[in-house]
């Protein structure tokens, strides 16, 4: 077994890991990169639709753009360890990773503080309860995306797609631009799950329906999809008899939610938010581990690639403070949130810190005309803002200036 | 006989227009019409209770003639193709029980064949069940059923060392919270002596405490009393049923998937063969193992002398992180049981030796034998037998019970076909009773061989082991990294979930019954069985398949023919094809 050291060891070579290996290695730290596919820049080597780095680069790059954006500073500034193809397989609590590969074989990595960048995975038909047969041709939306993108194959020629969060909707224009009838695209909730930029642009320029508050609920074909059933949803999003409808179609997307690949963290013994479905993290990205950080979707699933990206950064300026004993923990106090809040990062500040500017990323839990976030402490307001139509697909990036002992408020009322 | 039936059926059902008839051997046959299939049901159970009944053929229906599967294609593309073996036995079927029998037959020099109309073994109720290894406590005393499960699930322990599989002896608890319900917990019991279970006994609160820590975990301290049953064993049954193909095979039996069994061919009497998809197989003796199809083989044979009503069952898999409530296979009772399906109550709330929690299966009547659909109705049912959260699920499917309307299984050298065994009626716990059910056809071969002056000869060159393929993610660091620094694909992680490598893949390729398509990788690897169920790795697998048997990517197929996973190229590609 070989035995690596690094100073920064980062789990996942996508947008969040990118960011953090630049940003250790510009705080002069090594880092050392942790891929499990033969390339770097993760989930958005398959992404090749345009929209990212809007607020970063003030353009509009396709996602291999974005990737390779920070790829090509990887490789000019030098000083990052990048281990491709291969899969960490255990971190524990004293930092130390296993990891193996094809070439790297099994290797130890023994480091001064690890960073989570280890991204999401796609609920299945399974756990969205779709009930029916299990022929070929239901697949998740990043499936298609990768055997269309990447592979270069078509998964069907009729298809159905089952939510409407960003990846459905990309999909679907992606499907039609290949030739691949999509019928519509069916949300069980009363209101869109993407941004209303990816609504205009990838159903509405290629005339495919959007059906709200309608679920598909069951699956038909032996052998291959031959039609599903969709259905109005009752409040509790379940099938309401007599609604149903059959559409006949040969494939089924899957868009219906990412859930953050957290099984390292939890092996490690992180402590994770049942709201976020990521690790608690402090205000410098910090795990309930100390020298443990997190970044990107394992952390909260971002809207924005280049919030994933900041949150990397984040991390890793964390990392470097952990590493030259500027964070000292004297224990935490929670964020409290009040009102429209579904969930807040970082979801603890540090009690001793002074004052200093502090990144959050929230959502609402239902969407608003008009609101107003306000961050208070000790009944003092210490940032507000009044926030038009907020809803939950767009996340709320704000920087406060935040610091002391008492808890803060966070509201959205 | 007969006329009090129809009279009782008068009584009973007054709508159903049904006429009936028995044969000398007490055969029961039903036919007609009646309004629903629970009816259609109900009245082959009630008709199998009558005295003198040996089985019931019931060919009634509901809503116009049930939907027969035709034949036909299959009989033409036989002839067609012509013989295409010529073997000592035909096996029909590649479920537990068909790949038992071959495996245990191959300690002979016999050609043994069996035909498979799946891509692989394991195919049906076998991969769809929930692995318990029943005691035997839960069976009529005095059937078949009971005799045989008892001493199938000893013969475990034998199959598990040869086989090298997991079995895990976790033991079964009946546990009550209220001393009324001790007269059923002692009859229970009583039949689980009656049927000769191993080690049964009735418990004090304090030793059931013991035997299982899950009573203290969730605060249960009001136990009565409870029936403890430490021969309760657990599988992987598509494990179980690879492992005896894989020996089998390499003791020279020969698998022919793909194959539907369409006609059963008769010389004088006797068996001749049969007419598959594939071609014609020339055999001796017939052993029909054909799970929810074996009354139709048995009907092609000239015998028709039982009818499978499928009772489907839908599990719930979930997430790992979910451990089991109990350690043991227990379950606390603290009211009499009210049961759905008379016949079946179903699973409970169970773990696999992998670790997955599994909820069911359901038990509801059916009229088809392909409606492997799961309803929300059953799954709910499934989910119910526990306190666990629906955002644990992973998968859910549904598998189909063989069930006849003795409710016990038929195993028999045909009266009336000389050389066609049945083996039907092969519900639960057809899995436990698997290794006794093999042995009993055995026996049945042995004599009829002994009778026709042509005895068995044993096959010399038979091993009964079958070792288990590298596990990676079962090893220690030092050994995952030998094994890594011998063969590097053992350290391409391919299934992230469950830790599964290209090369445990590959093994499973060049294994002695090399799987076809991606179910069956799964199914030998565990590759696409974690909580993302393939997500990430489905689009590796089809392409280490492809890449493999060299064959394109559109022909690579989910679980056989017409379950391909690609349809065409995409626009790019195919562009850049034509300019080539």
């Amino acid at each position: 077994m070989k035995t690596i050291r690094t100073d920064i060891a980062i789990i996942g070579g996508g947008p969040a890991g990118l960011a953090a290996a630049l940003e250790a290695r510009r705080a002069g730290f090594q880092a050392t990169l942790i891929e499990r596919d033969a390339e770097l820049g993760g989930i958005l080597r398959q992404c090749i639709h345009d929209g990212f780095g809007i607020h970063r680069f003030k353009k509009r790059l396709s996602g291999n753009q974005y990737a390779q954006a920070f790829i090509d500073r990887i490789a000019l500034e030098g000083g990052i360890n990048a281990l491709l193809g291969t899969m960490a397989l255990e971190v524990s609590p004293d930092k130390k990773i296993y990891a193996c590969g094809k070439e790297s074989g099994m290797i130890e990595i023994i480091s001064g503080a690890v960073i989570l960048c280890m991204g999401c995975r796609e609920r299945t038909a399974h756990q969205a309860l779709i009930c029916g047969d299990r022929p070929a041709g239901v697949l998740t939306a990043g499936s298609v995306q990768r055997y269309i993108n990447i592979e270069g194959y078509l998964p069907g020629k009729t298809a159905v797609i089952l939510g409407s969060g960003d990846i459905g909707l990309i999909m679907a224009r992606r499907m039609a631009l290949e030739g691949i009838e999509v019928k519509g695209v069916y949300e069980a909730m009363p209101n869109p799950g993407g941004l209303s930029r990816n609504l205009v642009q990838c159903l509405d320029d290629f005339g495919i329906p959007l059906h709200l508050s309608k679920t598909v609920s069951c699956v038909h074909g032996r052998n291959r999809v031959s039609a599903v059933t969709v259905a109005d949803v009752d409040a509790s999003k379940n099938p309401i008899a007599g609604t149903e409808e059959i559409i006949p179609c040969d494939l089924l997307v899957l868009a219906v939610g990412l859930i953050p690949e957290n099984e390292l963290s939890l092996k490690a013994g992180v402590e994770l938010d049942p709201k976020t479905k990521g690790s608690v993290l402090n205000g410098d990205f910090m795990t309930s581990i100390p020298g443990i950080f997190a970044a990107g979707n394992v952390a909260a699933v971002f809207d924005l690639v280049d919030y994933v990206s900041l949150s990397g950064e984040m991390a890793a300026r964390g990392a470097a403070k952990y590493l030259r004993g500027e964070l000292r923990p004297n224990g935490y106090e929670p964020v409290k949130t009040i009102g429209n809040i579904s969930f807040i990062v970082p979801q603890r500040l540090s009690k001793e810190a002074t004052s200093c500017k502090q990144t959050f990323f929230l959502r609402v839990k239902e969407p608003q005309k008009t609101a107003k976030l306000r961050f208070t402490q000790d009944n003092k307001t210490l940032y507000s803002k009044r926030i038009e139509n907020p809803s939950p697909p767009e996340m709320i990036y704000v920087e406060v200036e935040a610091g002391g002992e008492s808890p803060i408020f966070a509201e959205i009322s | 006989m007969l006329l009090q039936f129809e009279e009782l059926l008068r009584e009973v059902h007054p709508q159903a227009k049904i006429s009936c008839g028995i044969d000398a051997r007490g055969i029961l046959t039903l036919s007609g019409e009646c309004g629903n299939w629970d009816e259609v049901v109900g009245i082959g159970h009630l008709a199998a209770k009558q005295p003198g009944v040996k089985n019931v053929v019931n060919r009634l229906s509901a809503g116009g003639a049930p939907a027969k599967k035709d034949y036909s294609p299959h009989i033409a593309a036989g002839w067609q193709k012509g013989v295409i073996e010529d073997a000592d036995i035909l096996v029909i079927g590649a479920g537990i029980s068909g790949v038992g029998i071959a495996r245990t037959l191959s300690k002979y020099k016999l050609k043994v064949c069996v035909a498979e109309m799946a891509g692989d073994v394991s195919a049906g109720a076998t991969k769809a069940n929930n692995g318990n290894i029943h005691p035997g406590h839960a069976v009529k005393p005095g059937t078949l059923k009971a005799k045989l499960n008892v001493k199938g699930n000893r013969m475990y322990t034998q199959w598990a060392h040869e086989l090298d599989f997991d079995l895990i002896r976790c033991g079964a608890m009946g546990a009550i919270t209220d001393a009324k319900l001790m007269p059923a917990l002692k009859q229970a019991y009583g039949i689980a002596k009656l049927n000769g279970v191993d080690g049964a006994e009735i418990v004090s609160a304090e030793r059931a405490r013991e035997i299982d820590g899950g009573f203290a975990r969730l605060g249960i301290n009001d136990i009565a009393g409870a029936l403890w049953l430490p021969s309760m064993g657990l599988v992987e049954p598509y494990q179980v049923a690879v492992a005896l193909a894989e020996n089998a095979a390499a003791n020279g039996v020969k698998f022919i998937f793909g194959a539907t069994v369409a006609d059963i061919l008769r010389k004088n009497g006797k068996v001749s063969g049969a007419v598959t998809s594939k071609g014609i197989i020339n055999a001796k003796f017939i052993i029909n193992c054909a799970g929810v199809y074996a009354d139709e083989i048995s009907e092609m044979a000239g015998d028709p002398c039982y009818t499978i009503h499928p009772r489907k069952g839908v599990i719930a898999i979930l997430d790992k992180s979910r451990k089991p409530d109990f350690d043991c296979l227990t379950e606390v009772y603290s009211k009499p049981q009210a049961q759905k399906n008379p016949e079946s109550k179903g699973g409970g709330m169970c773990c696999t030796p992998e670790g997955n929690v599994l909820m069911g299966p359901s038990a509801t009547e059916v009229p088809d034998k392909d409606d492997l659909a799961v309803t929300r109705e059953d799954l709910d049912y499934a989910m119910g037998r526990g306190s666990v959260s629906y955002s644990d699920i992973i998968r859910i499917f549904a598998g189909e019970r063989p069930s006849d309307y003795m409710e016990d299984f038929l195993i028999e050298m045909s009266p009336v076909t000389e050389g066609f065994i049945n083996v039907g009626g092969i519900q639960s716990p057809g899995l436990a009773a698997a290794p006794a059910i093999a042995e009993m056809v055995e026996g049945i071969l042995k004599k009829a061989s002994d009778e026709s002056g042509a005895p068995l000869l044993p096959n010399e060159a038979y091993s009964p082991f079958r070792k288990r393929p590298v596990e990676f993610r079962r090893l220690s660091r030092q050994e995952q990294t030998a094994l890594i620094d011998k063969d590097p694909r053992y350290g391409n992680v391919i299934c992230r979930c469950e830790t599964i490598t290209e090369g445990e893949i590959l093994d499973a390729l060049n294994s002695p019954l090399p799987p076809m398509d991606i179910d069956g990788i799964k199914r030998r690897t565990r590759a696409g069985m974690g909580r993302c169920q393939g997500g990430f790795c489905q689009p590796r697998i089809l392409e280490i398949l492809a890449r493999e048997t060299g064959k394109p990517w559109e022909d690579i197929t989910l679980k056989g023919e017409g379950t391909n996973i690609l349809v065409s190229k995409n626009r790019l590609e195919a562009e850049t094809e034509a300019v080539r």
